[in-house]
């Protein structure tokens, strides 16, 4: 409603907002102000579809969101590392074991990067992966049914934040410990970290055609905070880089003590030959605990497995295949351009951004030459390596992304901005403000080599006063830019779940023809599936009852059961027999201690149910499905004696 | 101003056609009382609706068809049909002395179609307040259901 009041405000804003604009120098939109015709470029009518998919991790609620570009609606939110009762994520029987650790079920995780799989550096569409920092862990999401597939726990990471980043080919995904930690585990005084810590870098080798994840080798390297890591490509294939701070060893009030060197460093690692080494057989096998999670497609369900071994490498096992380069100062993101020549460290606390040399690196290597050597490892010349500083590009450089056209875009957290900046001579051409401290930013394939360079999004850490206030708690923001001409153009906010901490974006087709619409049931092999009504009944196996159950729109069958008793464990297996896309049907039984089910069609799904109480309760679809979805229920009755023997209505 | 003109517009329009075709459907209409099988096709001309525009039947019922089809069918039809009695959808006992080879393998086939463009679907739809899911049959084994249905009328009560 357009009140006088509102009117003259309105006016009033306006009028502000145009002085602003002409009084500037170079007409930049100014405080989020936006070109006209920003509105047109990020709306998608109603029935359309997004230009590409932006997967989004949930930062600290352990999920991956999945969102359209450029609407930046959100479409999916895959549960991953966090149980997700929606979607009966870690509470059905077929997916607990998928959060099974070394520590056993654990129910939640902070996930940071995501990275697409790739063949020849670019995204192929078949998997995700992404990482839990918390408990260390690699999850892989299979990109045909948006469902996480595989979650492998990282032996003696005590972080696992350099990680996945997977390598050209996607040959491997790796694991850099954000923390070092005794390696083994062992009960000692934690000022004992400069000589006892160690920290451990993972390379997990991926299985080109099905994408299961092994542990392949593990580096012990010197006890420094391993951040972010990319492998290279073209040239530089056969190695990963990957930034390390906290070369101080501090223990302690790291803000300050992990902030006193100059120079820390990037590792370069040479995984070709550290594979090499690793397959002759070299190094020691080190017995850990560690959890192999896997989801069969065919059995619809998951099976957890602890594994007792790995393969560890030295520097002493694999001479010539790890190198330091000093990079300023603490650096964060650690980006290889899409040639794969330059390698670019996000010195978080430096005043430039350094842009380091594959090609000079290889010749210093060559050369022989080392300033010193950390543990068995060389550390090479700065100056020796470096192919051009970004001067007085703002304040806290932490990441940079490729446009595909010759410019890099580094994120600056401290001065809130991203800076363009050209790779032929390094010197900045265009920047502009973010709302507000971004972290990591993304360019669709911007990783890769092949970026679609037309939008950039802004992952920021602040959002303030951004939208309507919510309480203390505010939402999460993305802001998407234009970067398809000179200047880089202000184009949409979007709120997020958990913390947008990164995301990979590719061009929408290459998923959507793949996508899955539905589990046939001539191919579902669970071994509680019940494939038709005739064949639904109740089973009693001492205090275990199994319930196949069907459900079709609109009803379960069976749908009376009677033979209960208090202290059962019920299992409802049950069945969507639909074949049609878009109609999964819900379960919900009364005073369930677990979540519903949602079951896609064609799929079974199976709740554990232990009923405390004598009496008649009923169950029901939790899912709209039809017009008579609200007579979608049944009722079990529930004895306190009785001999147990079970009845149903059969069909 | 103009699109909420428009958005009435639409919504009388909707309004019409809806009564319409509602006041369309007479009373024996339906399939809800397999007593009172009704729309004679073969009485009338209609039109097709549907990527199957001809079926090629035989005299005699093919027995490993049917039997073919008779495995499909239990899968994924009898959830919704029985052939002597309402269940949620219509029986199929008698089916094929009432609908034509070809409204019976597009209603498998292209059900979506059928729902939308078909006046005998439409009123099926108002009897059972359900919409027929389409269960992604191939056409193979839609021509052996249609096989194994046209067992059906002698087993019937």
């Amino acid at each position: 409603m357009v009140t006088p009041r509102s009117f003259l405000r309105g006016l009033f804003v306006l009028i502000a907002a145009i002085s602003i604009v002409s009084c500037s120098k170079d007409n930049a939109p100014s405080g989020g102000a936006l070109s006209g015709d920003a509105a047109q470029r990020v709306y998608v009518a109603p029935g359309q579809k997004d230009e590409f998919y932006d997967f989004v991790s949930g930062g600290f609620s352990g999920q991956v969101a999945v969102y359209g570009l450029p609407s930046g609606r959100l479409f999916r939110v895959i549960p991953v590392f966090s149980v997700d009762p929606e979607k009966g994520w870690g509470f059905t029987e077929e997916t607990k074991p998928m959060l099974n650790t070394s520590h056993g079920f654990i129910p939640w995780d902070d996930s940071h990067h995501p990275d697409l799989s790739q063949t020849g550096g670019v995204a192929n569409g078949k998997w995700l992966f992404i990482n839990g920092n918390n408990t260390p862990r690699i999850a892989r999401i299979d990109l045909t049914d948006f469902r996480t597939k595989e979650i492998i726990e990282i032996p003696n990471s005590a972080g696992n934040h350099s990680s996945p980043f997977s390598t050209e080919n996607s040959e491997y995904v790796v694991s850099g410990t954000r923390f070092s930690v005794p390696i083994p585990q062992e009960d000692v005084s934690i000022t004992t970290y400069s000589e006892k810590f160690k920290g451990a870098l993972t390379f997990v080798k991926v299985n080109q055609t099905s994408g299961a994840m092994d542990i392949d080798f593990q580096l012990l390297v010197p006890g420094f905070d391993y951040d972010l890591a990319r492998a290279g490509k073209g040239p530089s294939h056969d190695w990963m880089f990957m930034s390390c701070y906290n070369t101080e060893k501090a223990n302690t009030m790291k803000e300050i003590n992990a902030s006193q060197n100059d120079k820390d460093f990037i590792i370069a690692i040479n995984w070709k030959k550290c594979a090499e080494i690793a397959a002759s057989g070299k190094g020691t096998i080190m017995n850990v605990d560690y959890a192999h999670n896997v989801y069969d497609d065919a059995k619809q369900s998951a099976t957890s497995t602890i594994k007792k071994s790995i393969r560890i490498l030295t520097s002493e096992d694999i001479k010539g295949a790890l190198y330091y380069m000093p990079t300023p100062k603490s650096p964060h993101g650690c980006d290889v351009d899409p040639s794969g020549e330059l390698i670019v460290g996000g010195g978080k606390l430096a005043t430039v951004i350094p842009v380091m040399s594959f090609s000079k690196m290889i010749k210093a290597i060559e050369s022989g030459k080392s300033d010193k050597i950390i543990d068995g490892i060389p550390v090479l010349n700065y100056k020796d390596c470096l192919a051009g500083e970004v001067v007085r590009p703002g304040l806290g450089p932490l990441h940079t992304e490729f446009d595909g056209k010759g410019y890099a875009y580094t994120s600056m957290f401290v001065s809130s901005e991203i800076v363009k900046w050209s790779l032929k001579d390094f010197k900045v051409v265009d920047r502009v403000p973010t709302y507000y401290s971004i972290g990591h930013l993304g360019i669709p394939g911007g990783n890769s080599t092949k970026p679609w360079g037309k939008y950039l999004i802004a992952y920021n850490k602040i959002t303030k006063d951004r939208y309507l206030p919510t309480g203390p708690e505010l939402a999460q923001s993305a802001q998407l830019f234009d970067i398809s001409g000179d200047k880089i153009k202000l184009l949409l906010d979007f709120p997020t779940i958990g913390e947008p901490h990164y995301a990979v974006a590719c061009p929408a087709d290459l998923i959507m023809k793949n996508s899955r619409k539905m589990y046939q049931l001539s191919e579902n092999m669970h071994p509680y599936a019940t494939k038709k009504e005739s064949d639904t009944k109740v089973v009693r196996s001492g205090n275990e009852v199994h319930v196949y159950m069907t459900s079709i729109r609109s009803h379960f069958s069976p749908d009376n059961i009677e033979g209960v008793k208090v202290g059962d464990k019920v299992y409802w297996h049950v069945t969507n027999l639909e074949q049609d896309w878009d109609v999964p049907h819900g379960f919900a039984v009364y005073g369930a201690a677990n979540s519903e089910l949602l079951i896609m069609p064609g799929e079974t799904c199976t709740m554990l149910w232990e009923p405390k109480q004598a009496g008649v309760f009923p169950f029901y679809c939790s899912d709209f499905c039809s017009a008579l979805h609200q007579e979608m229920q049944g009722y079990v009755r529930v004895s306190n004696g009785g001999s147990g023997a079970m009845s149903w209505n059969k069909k | 101003m103009k699109s909420f003109t428009y958005s009435r517009l639409a919504v009388v329009a909707i309004l019409v056609i809806s009564s319409a075709w509602i006041g369309g459907c007479s009373s024996k209409d339906g399939d809800a009382d397999d007593k009172t099988p009704s729309f004679a096709e073969d009485q009338q001309p209609k039109a097709v609706y549907g990527k199957i525009q001809k079926v090629d039947v035989g005299d005699a019922i093919d027995p490993s068809m049917a039997k073919a089809g008779k495995e499909i069918f239990e899968t994924k039809c009898t959830a919704c049909h029985k052939y002597d009695v309402r269940y949620v959808g219509p029986p199929l006992g008698k089916v094929t002395e009432r609908r034509t080879p070809v409204y019976i393998m597009n209603m498998i086939l292209d059900t979506e179609t059928m729902i939308e463009k078909d006046d005998t679907v439409q009123c099926l739809v108002q009897t059972f307040l359900m919409k027929m899911p389409n269960q992604s049959v191939d056409e193979k084994d839609a021509r052996n259901i249609l096989e194994h249905l046209r067992t059906k009328p002698t087993e019937a009560k």
